[in-house]
């Protein structure tokens, strides 16, 4: 399990969480790159289903940040 | 989080990341009925209305004008979203094959009286149909 990376779909928001991940890529913060985005207008436009989706995809985690 | 929160922004993908993998890989091969039922109940009718009429029923009341408060409200929703979870899990495992109560408790591990409760229900609403019976148990099939 020592070197089991994660994939993680995250669902962000364009105006708040999204602009925060392109600040921390300007300002160069260290982050996880498990991560896959995907952005949204809203938060608001994610529907459960997405998540199950993703998880039916294989993804090990889902992000939601808005 | 705000657009100017990049460092919160750090901190939650760190959180999540350690989080996801202290839980080990997700197989979708093992719960697919699992995911197959919470698909069913997600994209139900149920869960539609009943988001759809929260506001309405929290701030104006229901059809008796009696107002709900926010609390009230989810635990009902909580419930009615597991038992529907509970009633797409019997589906699938009728659909999978275990089409007695006593196979469908071995494979999804609910109590035999709720099976038998929410089978009736299934039928009621024509999900699943009664076959007949088979070394005297009742046996069901889905529609």
């Amino acid at each position: 399990m020592g070197n089991f990376e994660p994939r993680i779909v995250a669902f962000l928001c364009n105006w708040c969480a999204y602009a925060g991940a392109d600040l921390a890529g300007v300002s160069r913060l260290q982050y996880p790159p498990n991560i896959r985005t995907v952005r949204v207008m809203c938060s608001g436009r994610v529907d459960p289903l997405f998540v199950l989706e993703a998880f039916k995809d294989g993804c090990d985690g889902v992000l939601v940040a808005g | 989080m705000s657009s100017a929160e990049a460092q919160r922004f750090v901190e939650v993908v760190t959180t999540v990341t350690e989080s996801v993998k202290s839980q080990g890989k997700f197989d979708p091969k093992a719960l697919s009925s699992e995911l197959a039922a919470a698909e069913m109940t997600l994209a139900g009718e149920t869960l539609r209305w009943m988001v759809g009429k929260e506001v309405k029923i929290t701030t104006d009341g229901d059809v008796y004008g009696r107002k709900w408060d926010t609390e009230t409200f989810e635990s009902v929703l909580d419930a009615v979203l597991e038992r529907e979870y509970q009633k797409n899990l019997i589906y699938q495992a009728v659909k999978d094959g275990s089409t007695s109560v006593r196979d469908i408790n071995e494979k999804i591990g609910l109590d035999l009286e709720r099976i038998s409760y929410l089978l009736a229900d299934l039928e009621k609403t024509n999900k699943v149909e009664f076959t007949g019976m088979e070394d005297s148990k009742p046996v069901f099939a889905v529609l």
